[in-house]
């Protein structure tokens, strides 16, 4: 008896997580109509926020890979001193609330710091421009590549990578053709992280790059502006285009992983 | 070539796990490095791969020091203990990796990987992954991509540690003529004395980082030198003795092991070693004892003491028994078909003269001490 309560409780416990998730979701999708929606994404001020953000979004992506794999190689499979630090420093950004970071980037990066002026002086200003939302969404999406990517370097057995350098192979070659072979699926799926993290950043990026209409408005900065001055229809419209991405994103990942598990 | 290690010392945070290890292996020869789990054995063939960095002491392979050389430099073949083949890759493509990384060309990969995938027959094989291989394939593949690319010298990590007993047969056959045809230098690590007997040109047994004793395998078995070595390979019977009394070519010893309730004489061939009075350890392998019952005479057998089953068990061909006499315990190991003893039967342990040898006492690691022991043996088969 006391075992059959106890299940009860628990499935209880979980009716209520269901709710939580599920009811919001509910409530976005029957808050509009289809007419509506076909309207909102006929309005340029949405399609160029829907624009900007997957520009910069994959950008950064691409801008993840070329950074993270290095670090994750080097965390991976490297011992040296500074290590931890740098684990340390992998870890940051998740921990440390976007505002935050986009504060610290838009110190950084503002006329009055000795970076931002010296860009300044040759012409390339970051703030409030794409390339800001760039180096704002990176900053906070990176970590998701680096860990996903490390795990991956880790699982492959530390035997496999010496028998190709026993058999002559030079550690790039061994790099281009064991290693990153054997990591495919853990990068894909940080980088699939990583660019769900950098559609949805706000905070950082409102920070950096402001709002500026047509220009640095990202799709969630989009929602943000158009709940606040009240133009509710336009924001459902882009919070569920958001919500198809990311429901997308998480169905190819799973079923990527259901094929993995069955080979 | 030959591979030469000298002084080589490596520890893993503070701990010493090779101490001043001494190797030569001569060109061609087929090297078995014997030694239990956690002896140093992978991490001497590590530090020879130039995986491993050693703290102390050079690495020569011919005569090249190669101590400073990266491991894709120094033209070695390795088989790991789990095979590490590349999961991504066919079996063609596994064995293909070292002629590919060479740039040799495609119809020599297919015409140099045609011939060894014929000789150890799994040309049915060559288009399937690593995971859909059984052991003994799995074995065949690590062993022939570490052999197309000619190397001088092969390492082999417990390569078959992990198969059964059928596979193992055939692959040391493979293993062994493949091996005497290249004229490859190898060495061959293992924990199983059997393997070692089987391949060896000569054997070295490893304990704690150390080598007790290099050596013909049936110099290894018969006439163990140290007691680590002598338990190591089942010469389970160690004997605490002094001698008491030398003649021309025999010597008396008295047996006073600890736990025997009253020691006993034995006759024993004379080695150069002994010296009156001197303590000693004396080893006798199980296989030179023989049990004769209560009732009958000894055999021809000088050497009689009475004993009682407490033990034994069958494996197959033989028997193996423990047997208490007077609180000491000997084994022996029985043919099973004259066996037909039972369990707490009084019995005669019996065995000859020369079934004794003596342990050198010193571990064989300096090479003086080795010589030392190595002419003692030498004199004693004169
Ligand atoms: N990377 C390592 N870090 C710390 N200790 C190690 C490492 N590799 C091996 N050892 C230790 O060194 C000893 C010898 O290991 P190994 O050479 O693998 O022995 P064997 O192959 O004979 O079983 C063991 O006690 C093991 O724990
Ligand atoms: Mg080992």
């Amino acid at each position: 008896m006391k075992g059959v309560s106890f299940d009860l409780a628990m499935s209880l416990m979980a009716g209520v997580f269901v709710s939580l998730i599920m009811l919001p979701m509910i409530a976005l999708f029957s808050a509009t109509s289809v007419g509506e929606l076909v309207n909102q994404f006929r309005s340029t001020a949405v399609l160029s926020a829907v624009v900007i953000s997957l520009e910069t979004s994959l950008i950064v992506v691409l801008l993840a890979l070329c950074l993270g794999i290095p670090v994750a190689y080097l965390l991976a499979m490297k011992e040296f001193r500074g290590k931890e630090i740098l684990d340390t420093l992998v870890d940051l950004p998740v921990s440390m609330p976007p505002l935050v970071a986009g504060l610290a980037l838009l110190i950084l990066l503002g006329q009055n710091s000795i970076v931002g002026s010296t860009l300044s002086n040759y012409g390339i200003s970051l703030i409030f421009s794409k390339k800001g939302i760039i180096i704002a969404q990176l900053f906070v999406s990176i970590p998701f590549l680096i860990k996903s990517t490390r795990v991956a370097f880790e699982s492959i057995n530390k035997n496999v990578t010496s028998a190709s350098l026993t058999l002559g192979a030079s550690k790039f070659y061994t790099f281009k053709n064991v290693l990153l072979p054997l990591a495919k699926n853990g990068i894909c799926a940080g980088m699939v992280m990583t660019w769900a993290r950098a559609l949805g950043e706000f905070g950082a990026t409102s920070m950096v790059a402001g709002c500026i209409p047509f220009r640095t408005e990202t799709m969630t900065v989009a929602i943000y502006q158009d709940v606040m001055s009240g133009e509710l229809t336009s924001s459902i419209a882009i919070a569920l285009l958001l919500t198809v991405f990311s429901f997308t994103l998480l169905l190819t990942f799973k079923s990527r992983f259901k094929r993995q598990i069955l080979l | 070539m030959g591979i030469v290690l000298k002084d080589i010392l490596k520890s893993y945070n503070g701990r010493p796990v090779l101490k001043d290890l001494t190797l030569e292996v001569n060109t061609g020869e087929f090297h078995v490095l014997l030694g239990p789990s956690g002896s140093g054995k992978t991490t001497i063939l590590s530090i020879i791969a130039g995986l491993v960095r050693q703290d102390k002491g050079d690495v020569l392979i011919g005569d090249r020091n190669v101590s400073g050389l990266p491991p894709e430099k120094r033209g070695i073949g390795f088989v790991f203990q789990d095979y590490a083949l590349f999961p991504h890759l066919t079996v063609f493509d596994n064995m293909a990796y070292g002629l590919r990384v060479k740039k040799v060309e495609k119809n020599k990969i297919s015409q140099r990987l045609g011939y060894y995938l014929g000789r150890v027959g799994i040309e049915r094989e060559k288009d399937k992954f690593p995971h859909q291989l059984s052991g003994g394939q799995k074995q065949r593949v690590a062993l022939i991509r570490a052999l197309v690319t000619e190397p001088k010298v092969l390492l082999m990590d417990e390569p078959m540690s992990n198969l059964d007993a059928l596979s193992k047969e055939t692959i040391a056959d493979e293993l062994k003529s493949i091996q005497q045809e290249t004229g490859m230098t190898t060495i061959y690590v293992t924990h199983n004395q059997d393997e070692a007997v089987l391949l060896g040109d000569r054997v070295s047994v490893l304990n704690h980082g150390a080598i007790e004793q290099i050596e013909s395998p049936d110099e290894l078995f018969y006439h163990p030198k140290t007691e680590f070595v002598a338990r190591f390979v089942g010469a389970k019977n160690i004997l605490k003795a002094s001698v008491i009394e030398i003649k021309e070519h025999e010597a008396v010893v008295l047996v006073d092991h600890e736990g025997l309730n009253q020691p006993f004489k034995l006759q024993v061939k004379k080695y150069p070693i002994f010296e009156k009075g001197k303590g000693i350890n004396l080893c006798i392998h199980p296989e030179k004892i023989s049990l004769n019952r209560e009732n009958e005479a000894g055999g021809n057998n000088v050497n009689r003491v009475m004993g009682k089953i407490i033990h034994k068990t069958n494996n197959g061909k033989a028997v193996k028994v423990t047997i208490n006499t007077g609180g000491m315990e000997l084994h022996a190991v029985i043919p099973k078909d004259i066996f037909d003893f039972e369990i707490h039967e009084n019995v005669w342990v019996s065995f000859a003269a020369d079934a004794p040898h003596p342990l050198c006492g010193k571990t064989c690691r300096a090479p003086y001490a080795r010589r030392r022991c190595l002419n003692e043996m030498r004199n004693e088969r004169l």
